[in-house]
């Protein structure tokens, strides 16, 4: 049994090695954002697109993403008399579109987080209902890591508790710790 | 070296337990919220209306915020919003880790009144996972499980690293250990490269 235990264990962190590090990176990310210099690259570019086909905002999304290499998914859409403007996001990479309608010209800026920043564009990326399909696969991945963490901490548990020289010590550092965190948890919700 | 990675592996587990389990939770929980745009508060738990009177050379953010001190609303991070409602009346949001409060300011009847919206207990949780040392409502309950949330983010890059030491350390040729770290690999490389 204490065999299994361990390779589950040992496949689980394994599995979830990457997606852990991507949590754990942008948490931090999060927490010491003031002293972490944010990297970002923009970017103004002009493309030619053909008027016919670009008369409303999915249209002409559907155009940039076909051929200007654009991708992401569709938000915000605003269409006035002719004029459309929308961006098009995917974690980390932000495109806002505008066009003004006539002559085929469209503008688009397109500003790009750095690594630790798009982490944390994916740490905070949830849900099936996304257009872009890799947005769908990362939330698969946190659901799956999720379940895993629980996986880890319940083999993490038997594990030590077979440890027959750590149970003691164990023991009492895991009831500091839930009673510090369970206490300040029950006292937050009830405040 | 190993001894000691190995205990400290187990302890740091140990002790951030608890937040294990409250990330896994909201990680689940945090596929079914709804897409932008859909999210929608919970309906008004509780009312509370008390009487206010305004000097007269305020303006509505002053006021907002002289409400929001003699409010007192326990765990709440900072109040937004500050908007006129349709009825003309200064009306603003604080968002409590138990949930959001709709504050009006009744301009006729010189009366503060508050909309209590609670949470569920996942919401709850979610609010609380995002705590840290700087981060959250200032109230103490709050501060001390932020510094046990920063411990434990701490804890946890600690132990993805160490745990990877501690394969290694004792069971480098591992076939199927290996050829699953290359598929992890693999796979979030190309979901990195099409994401990107």
């Amino acid at each position: 049994m204490f065999r299994l235990m361990r390779n589950v264990h040992l496949i689980l962190g394994i599995a979830f090695f990457f997606y852990a590090m991507l949590f754990a990176l942008s948490s931090l990310t999060i927490i010491y954002r003031q002293w972490l210099k944010p990297l970002r690259e923009s970017q103004e570019r002009t493309v030619q697109v053909n008027p016919e086909s670009s008369r409303t905002p999915r249209a002409l999304a559907f155009e940039l993403m076909q051929n200007h290499g654009l991708k992401g998914e569709l938000r915000d859409t605003k269409q006035e008399a002719k004029e459309i403007r929308f961006s098009i996001v995917r974690p980390g990479t932000e495109s806002t579109v505008i066009y003004s309608g006539s002559g085929g010209e469209v503008k688009i800026q397109t500003h790009r987080a750095g690594f630790l920043e798009t982490l944390v564009s994916l740490h905070t990326n949830h849900g099936f209902w996304h257009d872009f399909v890799p947005s769908n696969a990362w939330s698969l991945f946190s659901l799956l890591g999720s379940v895993g963490l629980f996986f880890l901490g319940a083999t993490g548990i038997y594990l030590w508790f077979c440890h027959d020289n750590e149970r003691l010590v164990g023991a009492v550092i895991l009831a500091l710790g839930l009673i510090y965190s369970l206490t300040t948890l029950v006292l937050s919700r009830l405040a | 070296m190993y001894d000691w990675m190995k205990k400290i592996h187990m302890y740091a587990g140990l002790f951030s337990f608890m937040a294990f389990v409250i990330w896994g939770v909201t990680g689940i929980l945090a596929v079914f919220l709804p897409p932008p745009g859909e999210w929608r508060p919970p309906a008004i738990t509780m009312q509370r209306e008390f009487p206010f009177v305004v000097a007269e050379n305020m303006d509505d953010k002053e006021v907002a915020r002289e409400i929001y001190a003699a409010a007192g609303l326990t765990m709440a991070g900072g109040y937004y919003n500050v908007h006129r409602n349709d009825a003309g009346n200064l009306a603003f949001i604080a968002f409590s880790t138990n949930g959001q409060r709709d504050i009006t300011y009744l301009e006729k009847e010189r009366r503060v009144r508050i909309d209590f919206r609670d949470g569920g207990l996942g919401d709850f949780l979610s609010n609380m996972h995002t705590g840290h040392s700087r981060r959250g409502p200032p109230d103490l309950s709050s501060r001390l499980w932020g510094y046990y949330n920063e411990f434990s983010t701490w804890a946890f890059l600690f132990m993805v690293l160490s745990g990877i030491y501690l394969w290694l350390a004792t069971r480098p040729g591992m076939r199927w250990a290996l050829i699953l770290m290359s598929a992890t690999a693999t796979a979030t490389l190309v979901l990195w490269s099409a994401t990107r």
